[in-house]
């Protein structure tokens, strides 16, 4: 019922973001069709060629990050966690690094090779993390976050090293990729895209109530009929996955992995067959939000969406926290 | 043999080079209670993840409903056996209605939502612990004996013919600790659980429970009545302590004596009874 209501909630905030921008756009001219005098269509170009696919971008970008957030937190037992917790970031941007320093300039399936890079890179890193935390032990929470945290301090040293030895424009190029972009024009990737995503999120919906069971532990999940073998590996290797891509399609997006998870618990509670589809679609109203006030607050100038999320989430953040923070009575 | 849980030449270590277990066998009557009892490091709470599948024997075979636990699939085993573990606060904050739903789990619907069946055992399981009236608040707000109801709410709730619990009274006060043992009690008797439990409190364990299963730390176990199993010799030689027995009524009593323990060296080891009077 919630979940229904907040997707309505989505479908209006896309639909008003299209409508917002530097360029005032009339709906009756996108529908129109081309006038007589003109070969083209202007306001259709600006919202069908320009906006839409940035707006379903940070729709896509957004559910799998807060998805995900959701999941790595449940599996390790850690509100800390977030998507990058396990290597991702760094992976993807050694990947990034690896792509501009080289300079390469190939082509597959028509992207270019730093988002290539960038998922190889994160899906390696995470495969990485996985299987040296296996090596600690059968899930070994502490050998996994440690691996992870240190993998992420080598590569990130690594990268470092890399940028240290490059050019400047290189250095540049990195840097703005890693920032977080949301500029993607071609259609068929955003539709490959969504799909992975919206299937990944689907497929993490099932497992919910075994995500709920999980959080009391190994062992009682299993005493109360949860094959956590199965679930860890369907809930790590989903929730990878859609990061990886999220991070291949607009870079490093801080904030909204860690917030969001924890702003829906606090005000829906932590039942995970709520929390999760709740997340994903407030995940996804932030990132909309978020990118458009990045597209037109110092326009013509575009800001880092990165940049914007921190800045307005982090605010309302805390007050959620105050706000809904179960008080105890006993402390004035 | 008939008992819901066999045990047969059991034996179990955690590295290879180390026994903690062995060579035990017993078996657990339907609808009755049986609490596991010992020195710290005896392998009592080993035992118990060996009965609910946690871990895998080294040798010999324990049977549940007839059938070797490692022929269950995690389902099915749920489906049998419920298990109360050592109490802790789960990280996320959920609430005591959420705990205890959880138990229904495996039988969710495929979109993973409970049914009006599931709704009803947990109230059930709610009215019976006592803990319907803070159903709606957060794990992490209850007391340390609150909390352990709701626990083993969540484990009735599971509705299984066998019930584990693992020290359910460790960090209770008198009162709390004798509110889950009749607890336990009333599941028995009303609802023809079986249930093992370990326990440290052999008073309260002699006083609820029909057997006794004592296990030394040598991998020495005896099991059997309350009444053949403990005496001040038997406590003395597998806890190393000595105690003063008694009895009160029906029920025999321990108290154990310390090196301090006034007049210690004068009461002694009484003969069981002699303090009746």
């Amino acid at each position: 019922m919630r979940t229904a209501l907040a997707l309505v909630v989505l479908a209006v905030v896309m639909f008003v973001c299209l409508l917002i921008g530097t360029e005032s756009v009339s709906l009756k001219a996108v529908f129109g069709g081309v006038g007589a005098q003109e070969s083209v269509n202007p306001d259709y170009e600006i919202f069908v060629q320009v906006r839409l696919p940035r707006i379903i971008l940070a729709a896509i970008v957004g559910a799998a990050l807060a998805c995900s957030g959701v999941v790595f937190q449940a599996l390790l037992r850690n509100p800390l966690a977030d998507p990058y917790i396990l290597g991702i970031s760094s992976g993807a941007g050694l990947g990034v690094t690896i792509a501009v320093i080289s300079g390469l300039n190939w082509t597959l399936w028509g992207r270019s090779p730093i988002a290539v890079f960038a998922f190889a890179g994160a899906l390696g890193t995470v495969w990485l993390v996985w299987f040296v935390g296996r090596l600690t032990g059968k899930f070994h929470v502490t050998g996994l976050l440690l691996a992870g945290v240190v993998i992420n301090a080598f590569f990130s040293a690594v990268i470092m090293f890399l940028t240290s030895i490059a050019k400047a424009e290189q250095v540049h190029a990195t840097i703005f990729w890693l920032m977080g972009n949301m500029t993607e024009e071609d259609f068929l990737v955003l539709w490959i895209g969504a799909g992975c995503v919206g299937g990944g999120i689907v497929a993490l919906f099932y497992i919910s109530p075994q995500l709920n069971a999980l959080s009391f532990g190994e062992d009682d999940a299993r005493s109360m009929g949860v094959n956590t073998a199965r679930t860890r590996t369907i809930a790590f290797g989903v929730a990878a996955a859609i990061t990886a891509i999220a991070v291949s399609l607009s870079g490093l997006i801080g904030f909204v992995g860690l917030v969001i998870p924890h702003g829906v618990r606090l005000v829906f509670g932590p039942d995970h067959r709520q929390l999760l589809p709740l997340s994903s679609i407030v995940g996804a109203i932030l990132l909309v939000v978020a990118d458009t006030v990045a597209r037109i607050i110092v326009a013509p100038a575009q800001l880092p969406v990165g940049v914007v999320t921190a800045i307005v989430g982090g605010p309302f953040f805390l007050v959620l926290l105050v706000k809904y923070s179960r008080k105890v009575s006993w402390l004035k | 043999m008939s008992g819901i849980i066999e045990v047969e030449n059991l034996s179990f270590g955690y590295i290879p080079q180390s026994t903690i277990l062995k060579d035990i066998s017993f078996e657990v009557t339907p609808g009755t209670s049986l609490a596991i009892a010992g020195p710290n490091g005896a392998g009592k709470s080993t035992l118990l993840n060996l009965l609910c599948g946690t871990l895998v024997p080294k040798s010999g075979t324990i049977r549940i409903d007839a059938a070797p636990v490692e022929s269950y699939s995690t389902k099915a085993l749920a489906g049998k056996v419920a298990v109360v573990r050592q109490e802790f606060v789960p990280v996320f904050g959920f609430s005591v209605i959420e705990t205890v739903l959880m138990a229904r789990t495996l039988y969710y619907d495929p979109m993973g939502f409970e049914s009006k069946a599931d709704k009803k055992i947990v109230a059930e399981a709610l009215e019976m612990t006592d803990t319907i009236q803070f159903a709606s608040r957060p794990l992490g707000s209850l007391s340390g004996g609150e909390r352990q109801r709701v626990l083993i709410a969540r484990a009735l709730a599971q509705d299984t013919a066998i019930l584990l619990l693992d020290e359910p009274t460790s960090f209770l006060d008198l009162k709390h600790q004798v509110g889950i043992y009749d607890l336990l009690k009333a599941a028995q008797l009303e609802r023809d659980k079986t249930i093992v439990t370990v326990t440290h409190d052999i008073n309260l364990a002699a006083q609820y429970c029909d057997e006794i299963l004592l296990l030394g730390a040598d991998s020495n176990y005896h099991i059997g009545k309350t009444k053949d199993v403990f005496s001040p010799e038997q406590i003395e030689k597998v806890f190393g302590v000595r105690t003063f027995a008694g009895r009160v009524g029906q029920e025999k009593f321990f108290i154990p004596l310390g090196k301090f323990a006034k007049d210690s060296g004068q009461i002694g080891n009484k003969p069981e009874g002699s303090q009746q009077k």
